[in-house]
C-alpha cells in the first residue's frame, strides 16, 4: 500500500524536489541585504556583549591544587633575600663599568645555598626583518657576524635539582636585572626570587628542578631570556662558541676568577640545563607606584596573540587574592574607563537583565554599569594586545617554545620602610612560592584549561566559543552578498542582451554567450589577484627600505608609500590595463569585482581568525561594513536619493578609515590624543611588528591593504 | 544415641566419637558444611593513581591497617595499591602516607604487604583475583584462596560514576563487571557472604546488577552525589581521607577485636550531614538480619573454627598433660602427621589408626561433643553416615574380639 501511494505520489511530482538546504541558501542570498545588516548588527553587538556573557575563571586541572599547601616561607628566608637586596644595592657592587660585580654576587649567593650556578654570556641579537621567517621557529644557527667584546650580557643561572625526582621537567623563574643602571625594584625582585630560592633548596617535596635566571636586561629584557631559551632549548654542537669566549677576555677573567675563588663547588663553566620546562614565571617590581594599595599586573600575552593556559592565570589569580591579600591587575584601556556611552550602554545592559529576571527569575545574566565598563576596557585591551602579536614582556619568548608563561610584576605602595620591604619580601615570595608548589603538582603539561580566551577582569575570562560567534555574525554575510552580486551581475547581463537580441538569435548563441559569461568572473579575479599580489610587493618593500643607512622613520615611510604608489600603477599597466580597458564598458562590472574581493576577504578573514583571532575580529569590524557598503559613487550621485546619499557618506568615512595608516592614527588619536601624531610613527609600528613576527603586519599587507585598494576603486569605478 | 550402641563392649563406644571426629575432618571441605563461616578475607582497592588522590590510598592503607589490626592476617588481605604516594616525589615525608593532618600515624610502616601495585592494578587483575582464574605463574600470595565457607570484605575507593568505577585513570570496571565476578566466584563457591565496601562517586550505582545471594554492599554516595574528602593536610598539600572512610574509620577505633558490635551498628552511624552524601546500603540479597552480624564477621577474622579448633585442642591439652600420659613430643608429632595422612587419603587406612584414635579420643572432654552436637544441627546426618560406614568395621571388630 505504502509503496503504491509512493509511486502514485511520484507520479504525480515528476520534477525533482530541492533539498531544504539549497532552498535555505537560495533565500538567504536573494535576501543577502537584510541578511548581512542583521548580522553584521548582531556581531556589533555580540562582541559589545561578550563582557556579560564571561565566565568566572575556574581551576580546571586537578593535579595543580593551589593554596593546599600553607607556605613555608620563613621570616628567615625573607631576612636572606634582604641580605641580597642590601648587598646589591650597595654603591661598592655598582664600581665595575659592565655590572660584572653584581653577578659575582648573585652567584655567590646561589653558590652558597648549594645550587648549580653558571653564566650564559650572549650577543644582543638586533631584531630584523626576515621576509621568510614568518612563524618558523627561532634558529639556533643564526651566524652573529658583527658582534663585539664590549657588547655582550651576562645571565647568572641558578638551577636546583629536584632531591628526588627524575630530573626530567623543570620550572623557571626570572628575574631581569640591569647591572648597570638597576632600580631598587630590579633589586627586590632578586630578593624575593632569592628567598624562595633559598626556600626551595631545602624542601623535600620538589619534583621538577627549579632554574633561576638572572637575566641581564641592558639590551632589553627580552633578548637577554630569548638568547638564554635559544641556547637551551636549540644547542650549538659547533665549535665556534669557545672561541668567542676567548676573544673577550673580560669575560673569561670573570668565568676564571670564579673558577678559583671556589674550587670543587658547583658552579661550572659550561652551560647547564634541566628537563624541559613546565612553566616559567617572570618576577618583576616596579620601582614607582601611585597606587593605595599592593597590586600585582599580570602579562600574558607573547606573540601573534598566543596566551598560556588560563590555569596558570588562575593559579597566581587565585594565590594571589585568596592567600597573600594581593589585588590582581590585568592591562585596561584606561581612556575607555571614563567614556559615557560605554556607561550609557552598560546600564542598558543591566535594566535589560532587570527586566529578564522580573520576568523569569532564573535569567541571571545582567552584570552592573561599572562592572561592564571595567569588563569591557579588559576586554578591549586584550584584543588590542593580542591583534597586535607583540608579547607584552619576556615570557613570550617562551611561549615561542610552547612553555606557558606570563610576567608579574608587583606594584608595592612605594615606602622606603624596613618592615614594608620585609612585608613585600614575605608577601611576594610565598606567591611564588605557592605558584611553583601547584605547579610542582603537576603531573603533564598545561593542558586541561583553555589557551584561546579574552580576558574580561583576572577572574573572568570569554573562551573561544563564545568570541567566535561575535566573528562568525560578523564574517557571515560575506559569502552570501558575493553570491547573490554574482548572480544580479550575471543576470542583468543577460537580460541586457536578451532584450537587444532576436530570440532566434538567442538560440543560436546562446551557449556561447553563457559559456563567455560565465567566465566573466574571471576578469575580475585577476584584478583582485593583482591587488593581492601588489600588495604581497608592498609588505616587502620594508625589507629593502631598511637596509638604506641612515633613514629617519618619517622618510622611510615616504619611500615605502611613494614605491608602493609606483608599484600599484606599473602593475596595473602592465598586467591589467589591456584587458580592463575592454571590459570596463561592461555593465556591473564593478558588482562582479566587488563580488571576488568579498570572497578573497572573507578567506582572508577566515584564514586570519585561525591564526590571530584578535587581529580578525578588528580587521572585520573595519572591513565588513567597507566591504559590503562599496558601491561606485557614480551611481549614488546619480541616483540622488536619501538612501544613496547616506551611502555615499558612510563609503568616504569607511573609506577613510580602513587605510591603514589612518586607522593607526585614529586608534593612536583615541589612546594617546592627536598632538603628538608624526608620520613616522606609522613606519615604526609596522617595524615593530615586523621585527615581533607578528601576523598582523601580513594581514595588514595581504589582506587589508589590497580589499582597501580594491574597495576604493570600486567606489570610483566608471560605469 | 547411646541405644544404637552395643553396650557390651566400653570399647565400641570409645571408638565412636573417635571416628565421628575423622568423619569431620574428612567432610571439612564438603558442600554438607557450605553454611559454616570458617574463614576471612579482605581485597583492598585503591584503583586511582597522581599525586592529586593520595587520599584514596591512604583511604585503603587504613583500612588495610584496621583489619589487620581486627584479626585478619596479612595472607587472606590483598591489598591493590594503584600508586606510590609514599615515595612520590612530591611527598614532603618520604616513604610514609599519613590519613590525619595530625601525622600520628603513619600508614605506610613496615608491615604492609602489597601485592598489586602500580600498573598492576587493572581491572583484569580485579577480575582474576576475585574469579581465581590466574595464570599459573601468579604467587599465592596474589590470589584470593577463599572456599565456601569464606567471609570476604571488599572494600573499593576511586573515581567513580553511574555504574562504573575508574581504574588506573585509563580503564573502567562496571556495575555489570562487578555483578557478574560476583556470580562467578558464587558459583564457584569462592564466598559464603561478601560485603562489598565502596567510597566513590556515585557508589551505590556500582551494586545495581549485583544477584547473587550472600552479597551485602555498602557505598557512600546515592546516585547523582559526590563523595567528597574529608580534610586537607597543609603541611603534605593535599586532601588525606574522604569522608566516608573516616567514618567507617572512626567506628572501628572505638572497637577492638572481641567486641560484637553489629553490621546495622556500622551503616546507621553514618550520618549524612557528616558525609556529605547518604550512605547507601544494599541488603536484598543478605539473609541474615544485620542487626545480629557482627562486624568482626567481615572485619575482622572468624573466632571459632570447630574442627581445626578441636583438633589443635586436644593436641594442646596432650601436651600441657603430658604427665598423664608419658607421651614424648615427637610421638605426639607423629600423630599430627598420621592424621593428615587420613585427611588426604581414604578411609581405608582407619584400621591402622585405630588404637592411637582411640588414645586421642580418650582424651577429649565429653562435654565438648556434647557442645557441638548442639552448636551444629547437621552433626545429626554426620552421625548417621558415620553409623552406617562403622558397621562393617564393627562386624570386623566382634569378629576379631570373638
Amino acid at each position: 500500500m505504502a509503496e503504491t501511494k509512493e509511486k502514485s505520489l511520484s507520479d504525480e511530482k515528476p520534477k525533482p524536489r530541492v533539498r531544504p538546504i539549497v532552498r535555505l541558501g537560495i533565500f538567504l542570498i536573494s535576501h543577502s541585504f537584510h541578511v548581512s545588516v542583521v548580522c553584521c548588527t548582531a556581531g556589533v553587538l555580540a562582541l559589545f556583549l561578550l563582557p556579560v556573557l564571561a565566565k568566572n575563571t575556574y581551576i580546571s586541572e586537578n593535579a595543580l591544587m593551589p593554596g593546599s599547601a600553607s607556605p613555608m616561607l620563613s621570616n628567615q628566608h625573607v631576612s636572606d633575600g634582604n641580605r641580597l637586596v642590601k648587598d646589591l644595592t650597595n654603591p661598592n657592587s655598582k664600581s665595575s663599568e659592565t655590572g660584572i660585580e653584581s653577578h659575582k654576587i648573585i652567584a655567590q649567593y646561589m653558590l652558597d645555598l648549594g645550587a648549580e650556578v653558571s653564566f650564559h654570556k650572549f650577543h644582543p641579537q638586533m631584531n630584523q626583518f626576515h621576509p621568510l621567517h614568518f612563524f618558523s621557529s627561532p634558529d639556533s644557527g643564526k651566524i652573529q657576524e658583527n658582534y663585539s667584546c664590549s657588547s655582550y650580557g651576562i645571565n647568572t643561572v641558578g638551577i636546583i635539582r629536584a632531591p628526588r625526582g627524575d630530573g626530567k621537567e623543570a620550572i623557571v623563574l626570572v628575574t631581569p636585572y640591569n647591572a648597570l643602571k638597576s632600580g631598587f625594584g630590579e633589586a627586590l625582585s632578586l630578593g624575593i626570587a632569592y628567598s624562595v630560592f633559598s626556600l626551595l633548596t631545602q624542601v623535600t617535596w620538589l619534583a621538577k628542578d627549579i632554574i633561576w635566571l638572572v637575566a641581564d636586561s641592558q639590551y632589553g629584557e627580552y633578548a637577554a631570556v630569548a638568547a638564554w631559551l635559544r641556547e637551551y632549548q636549540t644547542p650549538k654542537f659547533s665549535s665556534l662558541s669557545a672561541p668567542n669566549a676567548e676573544m673577550c677576555p673580560d669575560v673569561n677573567n670573570l668565568f676564571e676568577l670564579k673558577g678559583h675563588s671556589i674550587s670543587g663547588s658547583k658552579f661550572s663553566n659550561s652551560f647547564r640545563r634541566a628537563g624541559t620546562m613546565a612553566a616559567a614565571l617572570v618576577l618583576k617590581v616596579r620601582d614607582q607606584n601611585e597606587q593605595f594599595e599592593d597590586t600585582i599586573s599580570i602579562y600574558a600575552e607573547a606573540s601573534n596573540g598566543q596566551m598560556p593556559n588560563l590555569d596558570l592565570i588562575n593559579v597566581v589569580n587565585y594565590l594571589a587574592v585568596h592567600r597573600q591579600g594581593l589585588r590582581v591587575n590585568v592591562e585596561k584601556l584606561w581612556s575607555l574607563l571614563n567614556s559615557s556611552w560605554l556607561k550609557s550602554l552598560g546600564e542598558i545592559f543591566e535594566s535589560l537583565a532587570k527586566v529578564a529576571k522580573s520576568l523569569y527569575p532564573k535569567w541571571k545574566f545582567g552584570i552592573p554599569a561599572t562592572e561592564y565598563v571595567e569588563g569591557t576596557a579588559t576586554l578591549a585591551s586584550s584584543l588590542y594586545y593580542q591583534a597586535l602579536g607583540v608579547p607584552t614582556g619576556p615570557h613570550g619568548a617562551f611561549r615561542d617554545y610552547q612553555v606557558d608563561a606570563i610576567t608579574l610584576e608587583i606594584s608595592p605602595k612605594f615606602s622606603l620602610d624596613k618592615v614594608w620591604r620585609n612585608d613585600i619580601l614575605l608577601r611576594g615570595g610565598r606567591l611564588i612560592e605557592g605558584v611553583i608548589r601547584s605547579v610542582n603538582n603537576l603531573l603533564e603539561k598545561f593542558h586541561q584549561s583553555f589557551f584561546l580566551y579574552l580576558l574580561t577582569s583576572p577572574s573572568k575570562f570569554v573562551s573561544v566559543g563564545v568570541y567566535m560567534i561575535a566573528f562568525a555574525l560578523l564574517i557571515a554575510p560575506l559569502p552570501m552578498v558575493a553570491a547573490s552580486l554574482y548572480v544580479d551581475a550575471n543576470s542583468s547581463s543577460k537580460r541586457s542582451k536578451g532584450d537587444s537580441s532576436t530570440p532566434s538569435a538567442i538560440t543560436d548563441t546562446d551557449e556561447h554567450s553563457i559559456a563567455i559569461r560565465s567566465w566573466r568572473w574571471l576578469n575580475s579575479a585577476k584584478l583582485v589577484f593583482i591587488v593581492h599580489l601588489w600588495g604581497a610587493i608592498v609588505s616587502l618593500l620594508p625589507y629593502f627600505i631598511s637596509q638604506i643607512p641612515d633613514c629617519s622613520p618619517t622618510t622611510s615611510f615616504m619611500i615605502w608609500v611613494l614605491l608602493s604608489i609606483l608599484s600599484l600603477l606599473t602593475l596595473n599597466s602592465v598586467l591589467a590595463s589591456p584587458l580592463a580597458c575592454a571590459k570596463a564598458t561592461q555593465e556591473k562590472e564593478w558588482a562582479l569585482v566587488k563580488s571576488v574581493t568579498i570572497s578573497s576577504v572573507f578567506i582572508g578573514l577566515g584564514l586570519m581568525s585561525v591564526i590571530n583571532f584578535a587581529t580578525a575580529e578588528i580587521g572585520a569590524l573595519l572591513m565588513v561594513p567597507m566591504c559590503l557598503l562599496a558601491q561606485p559613487l557614480k551611481l549614488d550621485v546619480r541616483a540622488g536619493t536619501l538612501r544613496s546619499f547616506c551611502r555615499m557618506i558612510c563609503n568616504l568615512v569607511l573609506g577613510h578609515i580602513a587605510f591603514p595608516p589612518a586607522a593607526f592614527f585614529l586608534l593612536k588619536g583615541m589612546l594617546d590624543g592627536f598632538g603628538n601624531a608624526n608620520v613616522g610613527d606609522f613606519w615604526m609600528w609596522v617595524e615593530s611588528l615586523w621585527a615581533w613576527n607578528s601576523a598582523t603586519y601580513l594581514f595588514i599587507g595581504m589582506v587589508q591593504l589590497p580589499c582597501w585598494v580594491l574597495c576604493i576603486s570600486i567606489l570610483f569605478h566608471t560605469c | 544415641m547411646e541405644t544404637f550402641i552395643n553396650p557390651k563392649s566400653l570399647f565400641h563406644l570409645l571408638l565412636l566419637p573417635c571416628l565421628l571426629l575423622y568423619s569431620s575432618i574428612a567432610y571439612n571441605s564438603s558442600p554438607v558444611e557450605a553454611a559454616m563461616h570458617t574463614n576471612n578475607w579482605a581485597v583492598l582497592v585503591c584503583t586511582s593513581r597522581f599525586w592529586f588522590n593520595y587520599r584514596h590510598m591512604a583511604n585503603t592503607l587504613s583500612l588495610y591497617r584496621t583489619v589487620k589490626r581486627l584479626g585478619i592476617p596479612d595472607e587472606r588481605i590483598i591489598l591493590m595499591l594503584a600508586d606510590d604516594m609514599a615515595c612520590n616525589t612530591r611527598n614532603k615525608y618520604p616513604a610514609q602516607v599519613f590519613n590525619n593532618e595530625n601525622h600520628r600515624l603513619n600508614l605506610y610502616g613496615d608491615n604492609v604487604e602489597v601485592d598489586y601495585r602500580g600498573y598492576e592494578v587493572t581491572v583484569e587483575n580485579f577480575l582474576r583475583v576475585l574469579t581465581g582464574r590466574h595464570e599459573t605463574a601468579v604467587p599465592r600470595s596474589k590470589r584470593l584462596l577463599s572456599d565456601e565457607g569464606s567471609h570476604i570484605l571488599l572494600y573499593m575507593t576511586g573515581h567513580g560514576g553511574d555504574e562504573f568505577l575508574k581504574f588506573q585513570d585509563s580503564e573502567e570496571l562496571q556495575s555489570h563487571d562487578l555483578a557478574d565476578a560476583v556470580k562467578q566466584m558464587k558459583e564457584k563457591h569462592r564466598f559464603k557472604e561478601l560485603l562489598i565496601m565502596v567510597d566513590t562517586c556515585q557508589a551505590a550505582t556500582l551494586f545495581n546488577q549485583l544477584q547473587s545471594p550472600g552479597v551485602l554492599a555498602i557505598g557512600s554516595s546515592m546516585k547523582g552525589e559526590n563523595s567528597y574528602s574529608h580534610h586537607l593536610d597543609s603541611d603534605v598539600g593535599v586532601s588525606v581521607v574522604d569522608r566516608f572512610t573516616y567514618y567507617t574509620l572512626a567506628f572501628f577505633e572505638r572497637l577492638n577485636i572481641y567486641d560484637n558490635a553489629s553490621l546495622s551498628s556500622l551503616f546507621s552511624s553514618y550520618n549524612p550531614s557528616l558525609l556529605m552524601s547518604t550512605a547507601y546500603y544494599r541488603k536484598d540479597l543478605y539473609k541474615r538480619r544485620l542487626e545480629e552480624v557482627p562486624v568482626t564477621n567481615f572485619f575482622g577474622s572468624v573466632m571459632e573454627t570447630i574442627h581445626t579448633d578441636a583438633a589443635y585442642k586436644a593436641l594442646s591439652r596432650r601436651n600441657s598433660g603430658r604427665f598423664e600420659d608419658e607421651m614424648s613430643l615427637d610421638q605426639s608429632v607423629h600423630h599430627i602427621e598420621r592424621r593428615m595422612l587420613i585427611k588426604v587419603n581414604d578411609g581405608y587406612e582407619i584400621h591402622d589408626i585405630n588404637p592411637e584414635g582411640e588414645e586421642g579420643a580418650s582424651k577429649c572432654p565429653w562435654s565438648t561433643f556434647r557442645n557441638k552436637f548442639q552448636k551444629a544441627e547437621n552433626v545429626d546426618s554426620l552421625v548417621n553416615y558415620g553409623l552406617v560406614a562403622m558397621i562393617p568395621l564393627l562386624v570386623i571388630s566382634t569378629w576379631l574380639v570373638q
